[in-house]
């Protein structure tokens, strides 16, 4: 039978697919064994994460001279790569909570990935303040917890205190939310299987789920009440990142214009990031009726809404720098783009402005290839814009005495790869033990019920 | 093993270890047994006499001496042949800090770089602990045996010894070696030193009869034109010549007085970057710009005299004419000098100043000094003899003929086969390899001594420690060889009873006087005057068209000794080795300096090796990396001497070994090359400068571990904004402005809007930093190092940038208005709002409520968010834990301070330690802490009194009357940082406009 969609209002899942068929098409895979395929990119992973390891040991047993940071430049890759990956998280939150309150339902196909991708994103950038500390071993002097040391407590002027506030409330919220909304789908496992250790491994995780109708108007107010918690904090978490930088007096990062626009790369690059990781779940996991490029298409734009924000951010920075006559601001603005890290600056701009223009088009929106591309393209740039706001600012500040440069040792870029050694673990593991859509949420959005009869179209 | 007890299991054990004797009896008795016999064992080692260690020293404490205070001893700097007076601070029974002695005339209370570190070198582990015969360790009564018998031989043959030394100012020694040679008819004592003023006493034997180099007095010269002079880094005396140099500089006060001064040379020395006027002529065009500038005075002053035959003026007229009139204006009040190694040239240097009647006004011939005495004649007519095989004993004191000289490499065969060499040396250098015996002399630190090095002045040079190995003084050594068993005190005792003591008559006991010098550290005792013969003018007359003859090449060489590495004697000293040249920056390395236009002719750039070749095809040639020098002359290499030695091969494994890091030594296995083997004899004078060399780009590179990038304060013309002032970061002003008190940019001062973040209700310590008085002599740094105990991080870190000094200066290079150089001296501000005080996460850096921005090492975790935030760049991170292994060395640690571990920021403290001395004491004493109670390291040691330390709060301190001054200015003063740190502009004496 032939079916017809509304050009205006084209279904979220295709596939005419049954509750039923939903849930079989995303179990399945959890009780499969792994695929070739899977193997072969978790094999990659965990050496690439084996290798971050053996680097972070070294780090740990000899110093952090090992990395090619100097008196001049004293962080490089290691708060680069914390905050590039703190902006990956961010898709996962906005997804989750934000589009949740304005009922953007295409959501239901790609929160439950999005929200993991938060969660590791936010593990491998929670690493990287720990070991570029010089004593990381008393790393827990950031923390504010009672002690024996009197008066002596953390600094509570000091950003990276708030920093640690912040990750760790979005750390807090992101998996108890994610954690939530797998509860109905881990019951739902459940019920799939025999009796047996699995099953009450599986009833203990859901809470013993029972599906009445309590249960599930409790679960419906917890998590909009979590997704109203959770917006604020789409927000807060990157500006007071931001302030890392913004709060210092080094031209280049003491900019009131910081937090906007580190919110906006954050969105920016955590939506980049998710379209890498769908297209790919897609094509590896064979949910080519769930992630359709309708949801590509969204994502897209909103990608290319953000990098339009990112550009006025740019825009601007040069603005001010020219019209505060301030001999510093300018010096660091004209350096950043035609000086020794001139290069970094235009892999910068040429992937967040230039690289999402060509998303105007829809051809470009349609084509799962392309896009994937743009995406990768748009990650690299949004790495390259925290190493140049780090790097560049720090290189030459005041004295032109004390103006050093900076180059990579082979143990920073291995725990760079490390770290997408870890993040790749962890979601690759992540595929095979929850389902990777939210087959609870999926369901209210099925096409049936929908369907129009053939001539009412007109 | 059949009765193999079955109780004892564990086969196992068995199958692996097949051999394993099994005991007899069961593991009870043995047990019992073994218990038995360790608790016999105990008990009788108990009853033994047991070594005596003391681990808490003074048991039974000795009266005035307390563990934990410190002590200061009089004495004198061994660094150079300079002879400054020290206090050496004793801790403990071990000396840590060397100062200047404030009372002693020469150093009043200063020391240079060199001086600061030549601590390090008591507690070297590579000095000699005991004699050694062949390179094989000897017993000194074997060594003595069989030196006396070989003496014996030569003296039953009627030959003679060779006794070659350096300078020696050392009365004592002086008389000792004399009574020594005195015993074999035909000996010689040759003296040169490796970085000889010869020729000044040469000209002086010519133009005044006295073979003697004369004491300059700078503080009383209106006019200063230098020649290739570099007074303030390494010429004769610079401790002393930048404190007269800095009296006649005073920009402020009622009593405002500031010389003038011009200097010509072909490389930029540390004088160059501060003269007035800085004038590049290449080293052969010298003689021809002082004849002609006696030439213009002579004209002045009537005298017939001819210079002519020295070629055209390498200068303009005008500048000449000008500098004439200068020169003249100031008669008896200026001072003409001159480093040149060229009797003619000298000869016209003391031309000169007798035309302009500074003889006995700014020269003092009647006291003159004794720092240099090497005749370099005498060390090239013993090398001719040697190549004769024309000598049968030699004895090397305090020099290294082999690496400082040229063409004794090809002597070392010869060395090792005449009848007797013996080395005095304390350690193993390049000539007492080659030596029969070395019976290696004491450290200065450990010996009593003395020391003229000015005549009048006598230093006492007291030990501060006991010997650390079986070392004896040079004194015992020539005494045992005589047959004589007397002590070196005992010799000094009677050397000062004898030829001292007469020369005064204030003191009548002897006992007395000798109490008071030791106390004092040195006497003043007027010598009985010399005859000094007036000025004959027939040496000028004998001059006239007597130009030396030349061979002109494509470039002429300099050799050249770097502030910190002067001749090489303390190439040892990793302190020294890690000190950025003032000039250049770079550490551990010397290099081939060129002009930006020699280097662009050639097509090189820094680092790129090139071989620079003397002597048309002789194999006189050294391959070195270039550095492309601005301010030098375009068709001068210039290369520094001290490089090479084979004492830095230790330096193979200095720094943190990891990874990625490279080694601080070059393909030779040490630290630079030797360049002594260019150095010619020419006309019985070392010739440093103005041979010609050939340059020849090579495939090689080396990398130069600079500590600098940036050369300007400009920024890099095309990253430039349009329209905008430079950085106000370091102001300068002329004389004549800093008079009349026209500053052109007076200090920002903004009312704050906020109250302050500190109360001071105590002390606000603060510091001023005299730019007009700096001259980036670089002694500071060290003597931080040595208070701080500053870690030495080796090239390869350096090169990283990330070497750990807490005080670093600045030097910037300006093009506008004729190259200039200034420097700044950058330590921690401690400013009073901080930022680096509010990122740290962990509250390890404070402000205490004195005005200090305190880092806590303890609580520091090593985020570095306050080095990012610093905008002077001042935090030094500890990247590694530094080499501490070895263990003598780290007896010069001060224990006033913490070692920092690895991962932990550190910076300047203000010399806290000092502070809360000087606190303790004053408590102690019931009074409050006065003005100049407190120095800090740096300040105390700055020969030209640049940096002042004291309280803001008192309106009547030292500082406070400083910081009136309209100079006064704090850098990057806009950030509203609020430094404690002050700096009075730069003064130049410029001509005005």
């Amino acid at each position: 039978m032939a079916t017809v969609y509304s050009e205006l209002r084209r279904p979220l899942i295709r596939g005419e697919k049954s509750t039923g068929e939903v849930t079989r098409d995303i179990s399945l895979p959890l009780e499969r064994a792994p695929s070739l395929g899977w193997w072969i990119a978790f094999l990659a992973a965990f050496s690439a994460l084996s290798l971050g390891v053996a680097a972070v040991a070294y780090l740990f047993s000899t110093g952090v001279g090992t990395w090619g940071l100097n008196s001049t430049v004293g962080w490089a890759f290691d708060i680069t790569n914390f905050v590039f990956w703190i902006g990956i998280g961010h898709a996962g939150t906005l997804i989750s909570a934000i589009l949740f309150l304005l009922r953007q339902r295409w959501r239901t196909s790609v929160n439950r990935s999005a929200e993991a991708m938060t969660i590791f994103a936010v593990i491998c950038a929670g690493l990287f303040p720990l070991i570029h500390m010089g004593r990381p071993w008393l790393a827990f002097w950031m923390f504010p917890y009672p002690n024996t040391r009197g008066s002596l407590w953390v600094n509570f002027r000091s950003p990276l205190v708030w920093d640690f506030f912040a990750i760790a409330t979005y750390f807090t919220i992101s998996v108890v939310f994610w954690y939530l909304g797998l509860m109905p789908d881990l019951a739902t496992i459940r019920d799939r299987l025999k009796p047996g250790l699995r099953r009450t491994l599986m009833n203990f995780f859901c809470f013993g789920w029972d599906g009445s109708y309590r249960t599930w108007s409790h679960y419906e107010t917890v998590y909009k009440l979590l997704a109203g918690l959770g917006t604020p904090l789409v927000v807060s978490v990157h500006t007071i990142v931001s302030w890392d930088f913004a709060t210092s007096v080094i031209p280049g990062w003491h900019a009131t214009i910081f937090p906007p626009y580190f919110v906006a790369g954050a969105i920016f690059s955590g939506m980049a990031m998710v379209l890498t990781l769908m297209i790919l779940v897609r094509n590896l996991m064979h949910l080519e009726d769930y992630i359709t490029p309708d949801h590509v298409d969204k994502m897209c734009k909103v990608t290319l809404v953000t990098s339009g924000l990112v550009g006025l951010a740019y825009a601007t920075e040069f603005f001010t720098a020219m019209y505060s006559a301030n001999r510093h601001e300018q010096f660091i603005f004209m350096n950043r783009a035609f000086g020794p890290f001139g290069w970094s600056y235009w892999i910068m701009t040429s992937c967040n402005l230039l690289v999402p223009q060509t998303l105007w088009f829809r051809r470009i929106r349609s084509s799962l290839g392309a896009v994937f591309l743009v995406s990768i393209l748009i990650n690299v740039g949004m790495w390259f814009e925290r190493f140049v706001i780090i790097v560049t600012s720090l290189h030459r500040d005041f004295l032109p005495s004390s103006w050093w440069s900076y180059t990579p040792t082979p143990i920073e870029v291995a725990t760079l790869v490390g770290s997408f050694g870890l993040f790749f673990t962890l979601f690759l593991l992540f595929l095979r033990l929850v389902p990777v859509i939210a087959l609870s949420e999926v369901k209210g959005v099925l096409s049936y019920g929908r369907r129009l009869k053939q001539g009412d179209e007109a | 093993m059949a009765d193999h007890p079955s109780t004892h299991g564990d086969s196992g054990r068995e199958d692996e270890f097949p051999e394993l004797v099994e005991p007899e009896i069961s593991p009870r008795r043995s047990f019992l047994r073994a218990a038995g016999f360790t608790f016999a064992g105990g008990l009788l080692a108990g009853c033994s006499r047991a070594p005596v260690e003391r681990a808490i020293p003074f048991l039974e404490k000795p009266e005035a001496i307390t563990p934990g205070r410190a002590y200061f001893y009089a004495s004198a700097c061994a660094g150079c042949t300079a002879g400054c007076g020290i206090l050496a601070k004793v801790r403990d029974g071990r000396p840590v800090k060397l100062e200047g002695n404030p009372e002693h005339p020469l150093s009043q209370g200063r020391l240079c770089a060199v001086g600061q570190a030549s601590i390090l070198g008591l507690y070297d582990s590579a000095r000699l602990k005991h004699p050694l015969k062949q390179s094989k360790p000897a017993s000194w009564e074997q060594a003595d045996r069989e030196i006396s018998e070989s003496l014996a031989q030569i003296s039953r043959n009627r030959r003679g010894i060779y006794l070659v030394s350096n300078t020696i100012t050392s009365p004592t020694l002086r008389r000792q070696i004399g009574r020594f040679l005195d015993r074999f008819p035909g000996s010689r004592h040759v003296v040169y030193d490796p970085l000889s003023s010869s020729a000044i006493l040469d000209a002086h034997l010519e133009t005044h009869g006295a073979r003697l180099l004369p004491r300059y007095r700078f503080h009383k010269a209106e006019v200063i034109a230098g020649f290739d002079a570099d007074f303030l880094g390494t010429w004769i005396s610079p401790v002393e010549f930048a404190a007269g140099y800095r009296a006649g500089r005073s920009p402020d006060g009622p009593d405002a007085r500031f010389s003038y001064h011009v200097q010509f040379e072909s490389r930029l020395s540390l004088t160059g970057a501060k003269a007035d006027k800085r004038v590049v002529i290449a080293p052969h065009e010298l003689t021809a710009a002082l004849a002609h500038l006696a030439a213009i005075l002579s004209a002045k002053a009537n005298h017939t005299v001819k210079l002519s035959g020295f070629g055209p003026a390498p200068v303009p007229d005008a500048l000449l004419a000008g500098l004439a009139e200068r020169l003249w204006e100031a008669r008896g009040k200026s001072l003409v000098i001159c480093g040149s190694q060229d009797v003619r040239t000298q000869v016209i240097t003391n031309f000169l100043n007798h035309l302009l009647g500074n003889y006995g006004a700014t020269i003092d011939l009647d006291l003159p000094s004794h720092q240099r005495q090497g005749a370099d004649r005498d060390a090239e007519a013993l090398l001719a003899r040697l190549k004769d095989g024309r000598v049968d004993a030699l004895f090397f004191h305090g020099v290294n003929p082999v690496y400082e000289l040229p063409g004794w490499d090809a002597v070392a065969q010869t060395i090792q086969r005449i009848a007797l060499t013996v080395s005095l040396s304390g350690t193993l250098d390049e000539t007492a390899e080659l030596a029969h015996y070395v019976c290696p002399d004491h450290h200065p630190l450990e010996s009593w001594g003395d020391s003229e090095a000015v005549s009048g002045i006598v230093t006492l040079v007291q030990p501060a420690i006991r010997p650390l190995g079986k070392t004896r003084s040079v004194v015992e050594s020539l005494g045992a060889w005589m047959g004589e068993s007397q002590s070196t005190y005992d010799q000094l005792r009677a050397c000062w009873k004898q030829d001292v003591f007469p020369r005064q008559s204030d003191v009548r006991s002897f006992e007395e006087f000798w109490e008071q010098s030791v106390q004092d550290g040195f006497a003043k005792v007027p010598p009985a005057r010399r005859q000094v013969a007036a000025f004959r003018m027939a040496a000028v007359g004998n001059l006239a068209g007597a130009a030396r003859a030349r061979q002109q090449g494509a470039y002429s060489l300099a050799l050249y000794p770097k502030l910190a590495m002067l001749d090489g004697r303390h190439a040892a000293n990793p302190w020294l080795q890690e000190l950025p040249d003032p000039i250049s920056k770079i550490t551990w390395d010397n290099y081939a300096c060129l002009s930006p236009a020699a280097a662009a002719a050639l097509n090189v750039k820094d680092g790129d090796v090139i071989q620079v070749e003397a002597g048309n095809g002789s194999g006189r040639a050294v391959e070195a990396p270039v550095l492309v020098q601005p301010g030098q002359h375009d068709r001068v290499v210039a290369l520094a001497l001290g490089y090479g030695r084979k004492v830095t091969e230790r330096f193979a494994r200095v720094g943190p070994e990891w990874l990625y890091g490279k080694s601080t030594v070059g393909p030779n296995g040490r630290v630079g090359v030797r360049v002594n083997h260019l150095l010619t004899f020419t006309e019985g004078a070392l010739e440093y400068a103005g041979q010609p060399v050939s340059l020849r780009k090579t495939a090689g590179t080396r990398l130069l571990a600079a500590t600098q990038s940036q050369h300007t304060i400009e920024e890099p013309s095309r990253l430039r904004a349009q329209g905008i002032q430079p950085r106000p970061i370091l102001r300068e002003t002329s004389f004549h402005q800093s008079r009349t008190g026209s500053n052109p940019s007076p200090a920002h001062e903004e009312e704050d809007l906020w109250p302050p973040d500190h109360r001071f209700s105590k002390h606000h310590w603060g510091m001023a930093v005299d730019l007009a008085a700096c001259t980036g002599c670089s002694a500071c740094v060290i003597a931080c190092q040595v208070e701080n105990n500053i870690p030495v991080v080796g090239k390869d870190e350096a090169r990283r940038h990330r070497e750990m000094h807490w005080i670093r200066l600045d030097r910037y290079y300006s093009e506008e208005g004729g190259f200039a150089v200034a420097y700044q001296p950058m330590m921690c501000q401690h400013c009073e709002h901080a930022s680096c005080e509010t990122v740290c996460p962990a509250l390890a850096t404070v402000h205490s409520e004195e005005g200090l921005n305190q880092q806590i090492y303890n609580r520091c975790v090593g985020t570095r968010y306050c080095a990012n935030n610093c905008p002077y760049k001042v935090r030094r991170f500890n990247w590694f834990d530094y080499r501490r292994e070895d263990r003598l060395q780290n007896m010069v640690l001060n224990p006033d301070i913490a070692v920092r571990s690895r991962g932990v920021m550190e910076k300047c403290s203000f010399c806290i330690q000092r502070i809360q001395e000087a606190k303790i004491e004053a408590k102690r004493r019931g009074v409050p802490v006065a003005d100049g109670d407190i120095e800090t390291a740096c300040q105390q040691t700055c020969p030209s009194n640049a940096i002042l330390f004291g309280d803001l709060n008192d309106p009547h301190s030292a500082l406070s009357r400083l910081l009136k001054s309209p100079r006064r200015y704090r850098v990057l003063e806009e950030l509203n940082e609020r430094p404690s740190v002050h700096y009075l502009a730069l003064v130049r004496n410029r001509e005005e406009t």
